[in-house]
């Protein structure tokens, strides 16, 4: 997508969504997400990982860093499910969950949790992503279980 | 160090709730001036201001002095969100000490329910938010709001320590409990349990009355040095120590939303004022959130961690309760001003001059917290009532 346009409101996959303005140190991580890949920059100094984009290792400063394609897996570290519209272009969403995941790599993503019921949803679920192609050109990702999740969540109602 | 050698000798509110039409500056002006007669002063003895407003207001000290007809040694407007209002007094105390001025005015300001009413639409301000980054990262995931933000530290806490919604419960009851007896309140009515519950759903785990209020109000308290506040007519509130803890790495890294940045700035503030959580005889705490001064029971050692939800529920924050806290409502019932009537109110109390249905009897140390700038920043005071 054009980095001139505004963030525009697009209809696509079930729901309109909010079509982020990819920036310098963002549009690689965007780009792959719309070739279905979750990549994040690994640090050539050091070797650790950060999420989001930037162009500096969070750890040592460095500035060389390769994008790395990561597994996908991951955990769910804490979720909220909305139960409240604060778009109304999200009435028809909700109730829908917001997760904080943690990849096997380390990094911590902030996405949405889809293909399983708002209640069975559970912190230290594992987790794979999953790659939504909400407009033209550009795909947001999101994770469902790794596993059938039936245990009942905890306090996920 | 720091030498102990402020003093609070002045603090104001002014009109909170809905009042239509205010602006934010008008609303500081009252509380700002309100503060100054209060501590006994005139508007030739303040030289400095550390004030803030809204986040979409630029260089609100200077806006105030316009107002108020002052010119500054010291002055500056903050940026650390909720912290920035216990910030601004340690700042004001650090600057006394130094030299830099001799009479600060505090504050801070916020017209929130009158922008929401203009603005036609209780959700108008939060669809898009402000920062390119949060934009981002957050609402094309349909994260808006700070009510997720915080339910997300819930969340986790509930799923490491076994915290409950009842829990939760227990601290917008109890802090409402207070606020029946504040006639200044924005909402008195009592809570009960089962109307906690049955709240309007929010984001999970919170509902309608796990959330602070929107509201029109201003607070400020005046700082000087405490060899002139024995002179002044009120007893003075010494600001014995503080602290400070900014976990700017973010809330969704390490374990920042379980065991916050109030960790660090409260044992900061405890060996600065030379106390311990046992000493502590009122807490008014940064309640923008029932999970938020839940977990900053624990942070600051008034209970084990993970054990807030039982120390609450078992009446602690009542005023006979092990910790008297947010004893005029909190930002839950009294009104949100951003930490600034945390710090009215810990000075109020430390004067002893409420009637006793509301005084914490005999107080003598109170501890002040804020919390904010995307929920990182932190910031504590403990305050002493002077002799």
């Amino acid at each position: 997508m054009s980095t001139s346009a505004s963030e525009t409101t697009a209809e696509s996959v079930g729901a309109p969504r909010t079509i982020p303005r990819p920036t310098s140190e963002s549009r690689y991580f965007w780009d792959a997400c719309a070739r279905h890949e979750l990549v994040i920059q690994r640090c050539t100094s050091c070797g650790r990982c950060w999420f989001p984009p930037s162009n500096h290792c969070q750890y040592c400063w460095s500035e060389d860093f390769a994008w790395t394609p990561v597994s996908g897996r991951g955990e769910l570290y804490t979720f909220t499910v909305f139960r409240r519209a604060y778009a109304s272009e999200l009435v028809e969403q909700i109730p829908y969950v917001v997760g904080v995941v943690e990849l096997e790599e380390g990094p911590r993503l902030i996405t949405n949790i889809t293909e399983c019921e708002t209640a069975h949803v559970r912190v230290g679920m594992p987790v794979e992503v999953v790659f939504n192609d909400i407009a033209e050109g550009f795909t947001l990702h999101a994770f469902r279980p790794r596993e059938d999740p039936q245990s009942p969540g905890t306090g996920a109602v | 160090m720091y030498q102990r050698s402020a003093a609070i000798v002045g603090a104001a509110h002014s009109q909170l709730g809905e009042v239509p039409g205010s602006t934010a500056i008008g609303l500081m002006a009252d509380a700002a001036v309100a503060a100054v007669v209060d501590a006994g002063l005139t508007p030739s003895d303040i030289d400095g201001i550390v004030v803030r407003g809204p986040d979409d207001e630029y260089c609100f000290h200077q806006q105030l002095g316009e107002r108020l007809g002052l010119n500054a040694s010291f002055s500056t407007s903050l940026d650390n969100g909720g912290a920035s209002q216990s910030l601004a007094v340690i700042l004001a105390s650090l600057a006394i000490e130094a030299g830099l001025a001799t009479a600060v005015l505090c504050g801070y300001a916020r017209n929130s329910w009158t922008r929401t009413r203009r603005s036609g639409s209780r959700n108008a301000r939060m669809n898009q938010s402000t920062h390119a980054r949060i934009r981002e990262w957050r609402d094309s995931f349909g994260y808006f709001g700070e009510p997720a933000t915080h339910a997300l530290g819930a969340q986790r806490h509930m799923a490491t320590y076994g915290t409950t919604k009842e829990h939760l419960g227990h601290v917008a009851v109890s802090v409402r409990e207070h606020a029946t007896r504040n006639p200044h309140a924005q909402i008195r009515w009592p809570l009960t349990m089962d109307e906690y519950m049955d709240g309007r759903p929010i984001t999970d785990p919170f509902g309608i009355y796990d959330c602070s209020l929107r509201t029109d109000g201003a607070g400020a308290v005046v700082v000087t040095d405490v060899a002139r506040a024995r002179d002044l007519p009120h007893t003075p509130v010494i600001v014995r120590g503080f602290g400070s803890q900014n976990n700017l790495r973010g809330w969704t890294v390490d374990d920042h939303m379980v065991q916050t940045a109030a960790k660090a700035s409260g044992e900061l503030a405890y060996r600065s004022a030379d106390v311990s959580p046992s000493d502590i005889d009122t807490a008014q705490l940064y309640d923008c959130f029932t999970y938020m001064l839940l977990v900053q029971i624990e942070d600051y050692g008034f209970c084990e961690k993970g054990e807030g939800g039982e120390f609450i529920s078992a009446g602690a924050l009542g005023l006979d309760g092990e910790i008297p806290t947010n004893t005029s409502g909190g930002q839950l019932s009294e009104g949100h001003v951003e930490g600034m009537l945390q710090v009215v109110e810990g000075v109020r109390q430390l004067r002893h001059e409420y009637p006793a249905e509301r005084q914490v009897t005999d107080a003598e140390l109170a501890l002040v917290s804020g919390h904010g700038g995307n929920t990182v920043c932190h910031s504590t005071l403990i305050l002493e009532r002077g002799r």
